[in-house]
């Protein structure tokens, strides 16, 4: 998994790169908190929730979601909008939601770490 | 768990490939469109928002592609990567390999060869249309031509119609006459040119509705149809098998039209049946179908199309959809006996009611078709079955044992490999393709095997020089068998050791597995697969032995003539056109007698009706002052006066056939000691009289000579009652000819057909062979067995070595581990000896107890 991330042009921070996988945390904790979104509400959902830091690649938003569903973590059902459009709402399985959970503890023992690396100093 | 259900998601997307690609076309779509409208929003022009907007998308089909990966790669790419990886594996240990793929490769095709040839016999159902819908009259076990109150098996003509006329369980019924005709016909040219040579022609006489009935089409012209059966003798017309149309005709495209000869009449050829036709009989091909209404034309000549009592018809019938076996059973039995009794010239005697009355068919599914060779093949098909299973699970423990053994090799590469992440799920997938590897190439190379083995088996079980037509061979069923067979192998023996395999105690292995409890665990397992090995072998030596030893007393058993150094052969005298009873046939029998006799090396020729498991011809004896013995039905052989000399049948009393018993003087017998112990009174039967009654008249004869008993029709028969009489006084159109020769085969064999020729030039030799061979034949089923199951046995005993062997050199490698240790010890060089003799002798000990068992079997 390449670096899937990259920072947002529009804003003035520095692009760093990001970790790789994170991609999947990303998308399982905004489906988590919106319960069921389209593939364009969760890259808008990403932007809005990190202040427009961190945009999404939508070309591979999509493989990741086709992924998700071969891991049984999401599942995928077609709805309509609120503007009246056919869409592919997303929702987080059982399964989904442990992985979140693993995704997170991860996450967070590796940044604590590199910040008490960073730290140190 | 969660393997299970992605792989369940995975192979349910791959059904729906397409569903894939149009929704992820409409979410692009859909995103791309919101995307725009939002830079639309933002304040830039449409044309921009459009074109910022696909530029922050991508390649729409790289994205689509990629999907796809997503679903697919995994199992692919590792797939492929575990076949290379497993086959470089396999190559770089080829002695294992050999032997793996050599070992499996036999056990699959073995099985793949008998599979067929049991599918073909016993399991495939008829090419024809719903064939679960047909049932046969009877049970299929009888066939010939008799004439009888009743018959069970067989019915006539007459009724056949009166059935089709009255029931109301079947759809429609046909009518086969039992026995397929060998007849030496003609060919005849375009130019209307009869072909000079004779070739022998199998034609099955069929009612009108046989075809139509079944649901079969031609492939060329027409099948035959109800009109062609309407009359007797008005419609000379033929449909030909696809085989015959190719042996005969060369595939001839006009073939429409043309014309073959049986016998004086000239028949049409009207169509060419379905290639995968062979008829309703299994190991049997007709070459020719022709209506029952031209049996009179067709060599050689029943009449049986207007009697109302000669029994000599298979009837089939198609049930009608929802009729049960029970409701057409009581209806065939209806019928049978208000038909019976309706005949006008039905002989209503209390001894025919009573057998009447007590007559009772019973309806037996046809779908398999009827078969004479089922009946003799089944069981030794199903035991060698079973024989060539327990082969392969033989072949399977010795893999599994010799891929037990390479893990311990391999320990250190897996360790490795799991210290660095491997999933232990992943390497027991890595493994498991390895044995998959294997095992098709087993199975790749056993169906090649198979494939020859089939025509080996064939030629085996058929034990003479025309083979049985079956149409047993590398089918999609034995194929789809194989492969079954062959991952069920590559499961069966590769499970057990990948799981062994990576269940590993990571820092003994790479410690150079040093570890000691994973692999006595191991070693335990390794000897218990040898010991599964070597017991199967034992079962399977066992019963080679036994099947052996039933073949040995079986070959010893005195059939009562002496089988070495006769020749015997067939001629076809109804090819002559001259009737049974023409005096020009009867001399020209003696004339060949006469000539055959005096060649130098002859001993003794003769003529015979019967020899050995020919047939037969059964009519009562009746025996003044003896009741009750309309029934005893002697077996009747007509023989020429040296037939005594020829088979070395020991004369008892009295005298045998000779000139002087001509057409005229008084008919004279010569009876079997069984005849004269049973059916005479006591005192000394030469010289008294019994009536034989014969073509419905009783003809007289006298007891002049009393013979050894014989066997007739099987060795392991009861004693017959034989009577023979001379051709002389009862005129026959033979088939037999017998000569008892001395030196070489081949010489007498050229030296016979020459002087058979020198009388008449045309008459037809068919099936030159020994007596012995004959007899042999009889035997083909429990010589089959015997040699297939032995050498079955002895590739048990072959791969059981292997499996000690390979339990040798791993637990000699577990020595060497401490051996390195123990040439530190000093002064104590024997005690490595020791520890190696010690599991020498344990292995001899195994060894020797196999063989002693196996000299146990043969005592």
């Amino acid at each position: 998994m390449t670096a899937l991330i990259r920072v947002g042009k529009s804003s003035k921070t520095e692009r760093d790169e990001i970790p790789p996988g994170t991609l999947y945390l990303l998308i399982l904790k905004t489906v988590a908190v919106n319960g069921r979104l389209h593939g364009y509400e969760i890259a808008e959902g990403i932007q809005r929730a990190s202040d427009d830091v961190l945009q999404v690649e939508e070309g591979s938003l999509y493989p990741a979601l086709q992924r998700m569903l071969v891991k049984g973590w999401v599942t995928a059902e077609w709805g309509v909008t609120a503007g009246n459009r056919r869409a592919r709402y997303y929702t987080l399985t059982p399964s989904g939601r442990k992985q979140l959970q693993a995704e997170i503890s991860q996450f967070e023992r590796v940044m604590g770490a590199i910040a008490r690396v960073v730290q140190t100093a | 768990m969660e393997f299970i259900g992605e792989l369940i998601r995975r192979l349910r997307m791959l059904r729906h490939r397409g569903q894939l690609d149009s929704d992820l076309e409409e979410e692009i779509r859909l995103h791309v469109e919101l995307r725009e409208q939002q830079l639309i929003d933002r304040g830039l022009t449409a044309v921009d928002a459009r074109r910022a907007a696909r530029l922050r998308l991508g390649n729409a089909t790289r994205i689509k592609e990629k999907s796809h990966m997503e679903w697919m790669s995994e199992i692919i790419s590792d797939f492929t990567q575990d076949v290379a990886y497993g086959a470089r594996a396999l190559l770089r240990s080829r002695a294992l390999t050999f032997v793996a793929v050599i070992s499996l490769a036999l056990g699959i095709g073995a099985n793949a060869a008998i599979f067929s040839l049991l599918d073909a016999v016993l399991l495939r159902s008829l090419p024809v249309k719903d064939p679960g819908q047909l049932v046969l009259l009877g049970t299929g076990s009888d066939d010939g031509i008799g004439n009888n109150i009743v018959n069970t098996d067989l019915y006539s003509y007459p009724f056949y119609r009166e059935l089709q006329k009255r029931n109301q369980v079947f759809t429609d019924v046909a009518a086969i006459f039992s026995m397929t005709d060998s007849v030496h016909g003609f060919v005849v040219s375009k130019t209307d040119q009869v072909s000079t040579d004779s070739e022998i022609m199998h034609v099955a006489l069929v009612s009108g509705t046989y075809f139509p009935m079944l649901g079969v089409h031609a492939d060329m012209g027409r099948m035959l149809n109800e009109e062609d059966d309407s009359a007797e003798g008005t419609h000379p017309v033929a449909v030909i098998s696809q085989s015959f149309w190719e042996r005969a005709f060369n595939r001839d495209p006009d073939i429409v039209g043309r014309e073959v000869k049986l016998g004086s009449a000239v028949f049409h050829i009207v169509g060419v049946a379905p290639h995968e036709f062979f008829g309703t009989k299994v190991g049997e091909l007709p070459d020719i179908w022709v209506p029952t209404s031209m049996t009179k034309y067709v060599p050689p000549g029943w009449d049986f199309y207007s009697k109302n009592f000669t029994q000599c018809l298979n009837i089939i019938g198609r049930l009608k959809p929802g009729v049960s076996m029970l409701t057409a059973t009581s209806n065939v039995n209806l019928l049978l006996q208000q038909i019976t009794k309706g005949f006008s010239d039905a002989d209503l005697n209390q001894k025919n009611l009573y057998k009447l009355n007590r007559a009772h068919v019973s309806l037996t599914p046809m779908a398999n078709g009827l078969s004479s060779i089922r009946h003799e093949f089944s069981e030794p098909l199903q035991i060698l079955m079973g024989v060539v299973v327990l082969v392969l699970l033989i072949a399977c423990a010795n893999i599994g044992n010799l891929l037990l053994a390479r893990s311990t090799a391999r320990a250190r590469e897996l360790a490795v490999r799991q210290a660095l992440g491997a999933r232990r799920s992943r390497l027991i997938r890595q493994l498991l393709t390895e044995s998959l590897v294997l095992a098709l190439g087993g199975g790749a190379i056993g169906i090649g095997l198979g494939a020859v083995a089939i025509r080996f088996l064939l030629r085996m079980v058929s034990g003479g020089s025309e083979t049985i037509p079956v149409s047993a061979g590398l089918d999609l069923r034995v194929l789809g068998f194989t492969l079954v067979v062959t991952l069920a192998t590559a499961l069966l023996f590769g499970t057990v050791p990948a799981f062994r395999a990576t269940r590993l105690h990571l820092s003994d292995s790479l410690k150079d597995g040093r570890g000691p409890s994973a692999t006595s665990a191991r070693n335990s397992l390794a000897k218990a697969l040898v010991i599964a090995q070597v017991s199967l072998s034992l079962v399977l030596m066992v019963g080679a032995q036994l099947f052996l030893r039933t073949l040995v007393n079986l070959n010893n058993i005195d059939p009562g003539f002496n089988r070495e150094g006769v020749l015997r052969l067939n001629v076809d005298a109804q090819f002559t056109g001259m009737k049974d009873d023409d005096p020009r046939l009867n001399a020209m029998f003696q004339q060949i007698e006469a000539r055959v006799n005096a060649l130098p090396g002859v001993k003794a020729a003769s003529f015979s009706a019967f020899t050995f498991r020919e047939g037969s011809w059964s009519e009562a004896m009746l025996v003044p002052g003896m009741p009750g013995n309309e029934n005893n039905g002697v077996h009747q052989n007509v023989v020429g006066d040296r037939y005594f000399a020829t088979m070395k049948i020991p004369l008892l009393a009295g005298r045998t056939f000779n000139e002087g018993d001509t057409a005229t003087s008084q008919h004279v017998a010569v009876i079997s000691e069984h005849i004269a112990k049973t059916l005479f009174p006591p005192g000394n039967p030469i010289g008294s009289h019994f009536k034989i009654p014969d073509n419905n008249q009783q003809v007289d004869y006298q007891v002049i000579g009393i013979v050894k008993d014989v066997k007739f029709s099987d060795l392991r028969e009861n004693t017959k009652n034989i009577n023979y009489l001379s051709y002389r006084q009862r005129p026959w159109s033979f088939g037999d000819f017998e000569v008892r020769y001395s030196g070489d085969f081949s010489a007498v064999s050229h030296a016979v057909q020459q002087a058979i020729h020198s009388v008449n030039r045309n008459l037809p030799i068919m099936n030159v062979t020994t007596l012995d061979e004959q007899v042999a034949r009889t035997m083909t089923n429990q010589r089959l067995v015997a040699q297939i199951s032995g050498f079955f046995g002895i590739l048990a005993a072959f791969l059981s070595c292997i499996g000690i062997y390979s339990l040798m050199s791993y637990t000699a490698d577990e020595q060497m581990k401490s051996v390195s240790a123990l040439r530190w010890v000093p002064d104590d060089p024997t005690f490595v000896g020791w520890s190696y003799a010690k599991r020498w002798c344990l292995s001899q000990q195994v060894l020797s107890s196999v063989f002693r068992s196996h000299c146990w079997a043969v005592t």
